[in-house]
């Protein structure tokens, strides 16, 4: 009899960067509060480093990404707001919150100690890597646990966009693999 | 013959009086009487065959729809964002035009001159294409 091994899951890589790898077989379960504090914080986070890189960079290629990142996640968690006000949701802060948060507050310290070529490096680097996890968080977490269909859809409608950030900081980062 | 005058004259005065309205609106104006809506896709809106046409373009889900457009010389393209992010249409290889920035829900519009590669200069991966027959 052949074993067969499944492929291991968006979900369960998920669930392991925001439990770690003993929590590997948990997903977490959330409630529509808690997706939308999920998804508010996740925007915040990358306006957060879009603000870091807009003082400490000099490219101009990653001056206008970091731009359009705290543009278009602004506009973003202006519509999420604007649906929680409607629907009379208040985010709830949840495990998953506070792991981003404490991670991004990582990743802003590593930032902050690096300059010039190495800090766009960085910045990048992270841009991709992010945007990455929150699509794989949106697509396999978020949108199929949000029962509310304004959310689903409100959750749906920003993949494209998510997508369209990872393949603008992918044709950045090309500059500094040279 | 004296019937037929009088109402050639009454047609006449009714053509004058729309053709008066008409010069009284600005540009957007005009430009926001035209009906947006999803059968205009498939169909632009257009008075004749010599006439030039307008061509609409939306700017949905991170991508122009279509990302090929072929028109006429003359005829106009109007790019509607659908989108919750600004978005722009800027020429791609020497920035010959641009819309500058549409906001979610705005539109812009240009007479179509020559072929164009075009481009979001915002979100620059979105790309499309104008073809003059």
């Amino acid at each position: 009899m052949k074993l067969i091994l499944k492929p291991i899951s968006a979900v369960t890589v998920f669930a392991m960067i925001v439990f770690g790898s003993a929590y590997a077989q948990v997903t977490p379960k959330l409630t529509d509060p808690e997706i939308a504090s999920v998804a508010v914080v996740a925007n915040q986070i990358d306006v957060n480093y879009a603000k870091i890189a807009k003082t400490k960079s000099k490219n101009a290629d990653v001056l206008k990404f970091a731009q359009t990142m705290s543009d278009d996640h602004t506009a973003v968690i202006k519509q999420a707001v604007a649906l929680v006000t409607k629907l009379g949701v208040t985010p709830k802060d949840n495990a998953v919150s506070q792991k981003l948060l404490s991670d991004a507050a990582k990743t802003k310290k590593q930032l902050n100690s690096k300059s010039g070529k190495a800090f766009d490096k960085a910045y990048i680097d992270n841009e991709v890597a992010y945007h990455k996890a929150v699509i794989d968080a949106v697509e396999n977490l978020l949108i199929p646990q949000s029962q509310n269909a304004e959310l689903k859809k409100l959750l749906q409608d920003v993949v494209p966009t998510l997508k369209a950030h990872l393949a603008h900081a992918e044709m950045v980062q090309k500059e500094f693999a040279k | 013959m004296k019937t037929s005058l009088k109402w050639g004259e009454i047609g006449f005065r009714y053509i004058f009086l729309l053709l008066f309205l008409y010069g009284c609106a600005t540009p957007e104006e005009r430009a926001i009487k035209v009906p947006v809506s999803d059968s205009t896709v498939s169909n632009p809106v257009y008075s004749g065959p010599s006439e030039p046409q307008l061509h609409v373009v939306e700017i949905k889900d991170m991508k122009f729809q279509p990302e090929e457009i072929s028109v006429k010389k003359g005829d106009t393209i109007m790019w509607v964002n659908r989108d919750m992010v600004t978005h722009c249409v800027t020429e791609e290889n020497k920035k010959a035009w641009t819309s500058s920035n549409i906001t979610a829900g705005a539109f812009w519009k240009m007479v179509v001159e020559i072929n164009s590669d075009y481009f979001c200069a915002i979100h620059q991966v979105m790309k499309g294409k104008i073809i003059v027959e």
